[in-house]
């Protein structure tokens, strides 16, 4: 879905940072320039450890900012975004780099990257509680925001309706 | 007489453990609507277990039934205190997802009405923060000074607190002729009234011995786990987002951001401080700069966006607050994540608390400038 | 009201308000207790129990100790013998200059407390309740409190839950009945009253503590326990801070003490320990800075948490008849007492001299945030204590030198 969005020319730091990574990753991520300061890369769970790592040591992105998940009923796909910033990262403060990752809905599950980011912590409890997205290797993977008592699907997905609204409104 | 007790038949037996766990919140006058569980040791925090979501209304979810428009007074409702700053990145957002651009007079408009709100937002923290401290006058003499920000939002705003000005598209309508009078007025004041401030409250000796070296934050801390706003400032690190990745007209304006070397609540209540000055700074520049003409591009009630993603950022008064659209198309957002500052901040209280007394607990809890309404969204 | 631009304007309008509250106070007030005082009240009462009563006063039973100290008051007349009369004990003890005097002064306090505290905080404060400024404010709080319910939570222990407040009255009052506040108008007199007055607020702490655990709060419990802390822990300075002044009068009667003053006030030569005793006598009052014990970001209420309806006022009450006594206490030790030019009642002078300790009392809690336990305690011990030997050793070559 995002794909259809215009491709842009990256800032001149963004596409080192396009070149540096299709010359490590290759195949194994498909990079997409947002806006100049948007980078979007697409890879599979098995490589979202390595890419983190790789950001983080070599691309000097030191943060996540934030986590977010959608889920795609059509395609039985939950997406997953972390966004990533840099303080220390020379010329990166106004970069974004957002790595996506989609896994099926019945198997709704990823590696953790509090290992990596300790950032990630509160984001990905709130991504699991809303999603039903298991993060393996998360230390405290407990609800956050709802209620104790919630025995409803994760609020979060397509199929849960807000109660009290008609279909389609 | 005298008799050892063991030889006298009793024996001692630990019937309890020395720790004392104790509830804050979400009904305890120090927490707001925020709950944390602290395991004490005499006088000093073992162990804390923040839980938050007692205000959780979904807002995120709700945005799905709404469309673009509708969604503002919704999302406002989230951070009362800084209602301008959390529609600011929507609407970036949605603008770029809908490929319009803005006139030169909305972006001014936008930057003076961004900044009075953090000027109210940080008058607010700092009377909180002087409450928490046990300093009344602390708490009065900012509460009523901000109330004369709040009169300057209603002239360009309508109402007090809830605006819904900063839209999709500019903002919703132009400021009246009599602001500009009133606004330079009121800096004039208030620029003495921050010197007060500075001497009574922050040269106060017991002030000092208060938040001095009481939860310090580490550079390194502070940019390993993401901290935003004041308390990344406080830390020593000059980031701000209308620096690092200029939105409205910011570039051309001139202010400072403050950075302390001393990382601790002292230092945070001083950016705080220095930040309303910078904001007092930035609407002078504004009023001066403006151009005139239209302050917005008129948008259909149902109006629709290209399908794609889009993420923006600003910063608001207690830092980075970004959102995350993803859009397919039609007249509603397909997702909305918001990335809140005060989440973002929260993961500190553990690492801040744990070993610092029970009395400045208060005090470094506030100054991380949680928001519990505007982290449960 | 005109916008006050620089802190030197606000502290000039600060010292004006306390400067005309100071002359009304004592003008409007203290007048009703002078008609009471010397209108004859006789009781005609034939009830022997009454008498029998009477005679075990707790006023003669802390003379019961020195049968020759036994009072010129017990022994004058059969009336007041009995304790009746309007120089009786019962008089003195209950009304004045007793705990209804020390009651009705103290509700007017809290009054002043606030429109004080609001004038600094360019608030107005009470409003509403009486004529001028909400003058009756504290009693419409009386009658709200006297209507709510008393809630005893559901384990706490009631008996030993609802003795505190009595308990904290009761030392209250007996502290009022040691402190002279004219050279004829006193409740009772011995030569170590002093050494009671201390005494009794050293039985504060107890009463606190029992409060904190009898609520069965965690807060509560922490709150009292901080109060043990803080109270215990500045009980040594403030005894010792009076030594100075027992060295120079060679006596422990306050009334001597007082009425030696006559050639300086000893606040000049025992400035230091004027200072640590006022702030001692803070700490131990829990005002700010040193409200720790009931710090409301933190512990929510402290030790007074689970106390609601009048219950919380009896202790509310209690707090603020010690604040006064102490404030009386700082008067007679440092401010000569009663001492004053002729033209007024002796106590008139005391009342007015004590008003100015209490807004000096009171005034902290405008300027000053909270002060932390270890910070409390490292302060006492190392400073106070410190000052005080000093102090003392000021009073030893005054005394030796013969100079005073």
């Amino acid at each position: 879905m995002s794909g259809a969005q215009a491709k842009q020319e990256p800032s001149p730091r963004a596409h080192e940072l396009v070149n540096s990574l299709n010359s490590t990753f290759g195949q194994m991520v498909s990079v997409t320039v947002l806006r100049p300061n948007r980078i979007r890369v697409q890879t599979d769970r098995a490589n979202l450890r390595a890419l983190a790592t790789f950001a983080r040591d070599m691309l000097h992105f030191d943060h996540c900012t934030n986590v977010s998940g959608t889920d795609f009923p059509k395609d039985k796909q939950i997406q997953i975004d972390y966004h990533l910033g840099s303080i220390d990262g020379e010329d990166l403060r106004s970069v974004i780099l957002g790595l996506t990752c989609r896994v099926p809905s019945d198997d709704a599950k990823l590696p953790s990257l509090i290992e990596i980011f300790p950032s990630v912590d509160l984001h990905e409890r709130e991504t699991y509680e809303m999603l039903g997205v298991t993060f393996e290797g998360h230390p405290e993977l407990a609800r956050l925001l709802l209620p104790e008592d919630w025995s409803d699907i994760p609020p979060m997905l397509k199929a849960y309706r807000l109660p009290g609204r008609l279909e389609g409104e | 007489m005298s008799m050892p007790l063991a030889s006298s038949g009793l024996q001692t037996a630990q019937v309890a453990e020395d720790k004392l766990v104790v509830s804050i919140g979400p009904q305890h006058p120090g927490a707001g609507h925020f709950r944390f569980t602290i395991t004490v040791d005499g006088d000093t925090i073992v162990d804390v277990a923040p839980d938050p979501g007692y205000v959780h209304r979904g807002a995120e979810k709700q945005t799905e039934y709404r469309t673009y428009l509708q969604s503002i007074p919704m999302l406002e409702r989230s951070s009362l205190t800084d209602v301008t700053n959390i529609i600011g990145p929507y609407s970036l957002a949605a603008e770029e997802l809908m490929g319009i651009e803005i006139p030169p007079r909305g972006q001014y408009l936008r930057m003076i009405m961004s900044e009075n709100q953090r000027i109210m937002s940080h008058l607010y923290w700092l009377g909180i923060q002087g409450i928490f401290l046990g300093h009344s006058t602390m708490f009065m003499w900012p509460l009523g000074d901000r109330d004369i920000f709040v009169d300057l939002g209603q002239m360009i705003g309508g109402a007090r607190i809830t605006y819904s000005y900063w839209i999709p598209g500019g903002v919703r309508n132009d400021m009246p002729e009599s602001f500009k009078p009133r606004a330079l007025k009121v800096f004039d004041y208030f620029e003495t009234r921050l010197k007060d401030y500075e001497r009574i409250f922050f040269q106060n000796p017991l002030f000092l011995k208060r938040t001095e070296d009481v939860g310090v934050l580490r550079r390194e801390d502070a940019i390993k786990l993401g901290v935003v706003g004041p308390v990344l400032r406080g830390s020593d690190v000059k980031s701000d987002t209308r620096i690092d990745e200029p939105y409205c007209f910011y570039k051309d304006l001139d202010f400072e951001v403050p950075s302390y070397k001393e990382c601790d609540t002292y230092a945070r209540c001083m950016v705080h401080l220095v930040e309303m000055r910078q904001s007092m700074r930035i609407i002078r520049q504004c009023l001066e700069k403006m151009p005139l003409g239209p302050v917005r591009v008129k948008l259909s009630p149902q109006q629709r966006t290209n399908p794609g993603e889009a993420y923006a950022r600003v910063e608001a008064a207690r830092g980075a607050m970004s959102f995350h659209i993803i859009s397919d198309g039609s007249t509603k957002p397909y997702r909305v994540r918001i990335s809140v500052p005060s989440m973002r901040n929260l993961i500190v209280l553990k690492k801040l608390l744990i070993g610092s007394h029970v009395a400045d607990m208060p005090a470094i809890y506030w100054s991380l400038d949680y928001w519990p309404v505007e982290a449960d969204k | 009201m005109a916008e006050l631009v620089t802190f030197e304007q606000f502290v000039v309008r600060i010292l004006k308000i306390v400067f005309w509250i100071l002359i009304i106070l004592p003008l409007i007030i203290l007048p009703i207790f002078y008609l009471a005082y010397v209108l004859p009240v006789e009781f005609v009462c034939g009830f022997n129990a009454l008498t029998c009563s009477t005679h075990i006063n707790w006023a003669f039973a802390i003379n019961m100790f020195n049968p020759e100290q036994m009072d010129p008051f017990s022994s004058t007349s059969m009336l007041s013998q009995m304790g009746l009369g309007a120089s009786g004990v019962l008089f003195k003890s209950s009304t004045f200059p007793g705990l209804t005097f020390a009651a009705v002064l103290s509700s007017f306090v809290i009054w002043y407390e606030r429109k004080l505290l609001a004038k600094m905080q360019y608030r107005v404060g009470p409003l509403y309740a009486g004529r001028v400024g909400g003058i009756f404010q504290s009693f419409a709080d009386l009658f709200k409190l006297l209507f709510k319910e008393i809630v005893i939570p559901a384990k706490a222990d009631a008996l030993m839950f609802l003795a505190p407040p009595f308990a904290m009255m009761a030392l209250s009052g007996a502290l009022l009945a040691i402190i002279p506040i004219g050279s004829t108008t006193y409740i009772a007199q011995s030569p170590y009253s002093l050494l009671i007055a201390i005494a009794i607020l050293s039985f504060f702490p107890m009463v606190t503590l029992l409060a904190g655990w009898a609520s069965n709060n965690k807060f509560s419990f922490i709150g009292a326990i901080r109060a043990l802390y803080q109270m215990i822990s500045y009980e040594i300075p403030l005894l010792l801070s009076v030594l100075g002044v027992v060295i120079l009068t060679r006596s422990l009667n306050l009334s001597v003490i007082a009425e030696s003053q006559t050639k300086i006030w000893y606040i000049a030569p025992m400035i230091l320990g004027a200072v640590v005793f006022y702030l001692t006598a803070m700490a131990e009052l829990e005002r700010i800075p040193f409200d720790l014990p009931e710090a409301d970001s933190e512990l929510v209420a402290g030790w007074l948490t689970e106390y609601t309806s009048m219950v919380f006022g009896v202790l509310n009450l209690a707090v603020y008849i010690k604040l006064y006594a102490l404030s009386a206490l700082f008067t007679i030790l440092f401010l000569g007492g009663w001492l004053g030019p002729p033209g007024l009642p002796d106590f008139v002078w005391f009342l007015i001299k004590t008003a100015i300790v209490l807004t000096i009392f009171i005034i902290p809690r405008g300027f000053s945030p909270r002060i932390r336990i270890d910070q409390l305690i490292g302060f006492g011990w190392l400073w106070l204590v410190g000052l005080t030997f000093v102090n003392i050793f000021i009073a030893f070559m005054l005394s030796a030198s013969g100079l005073l």
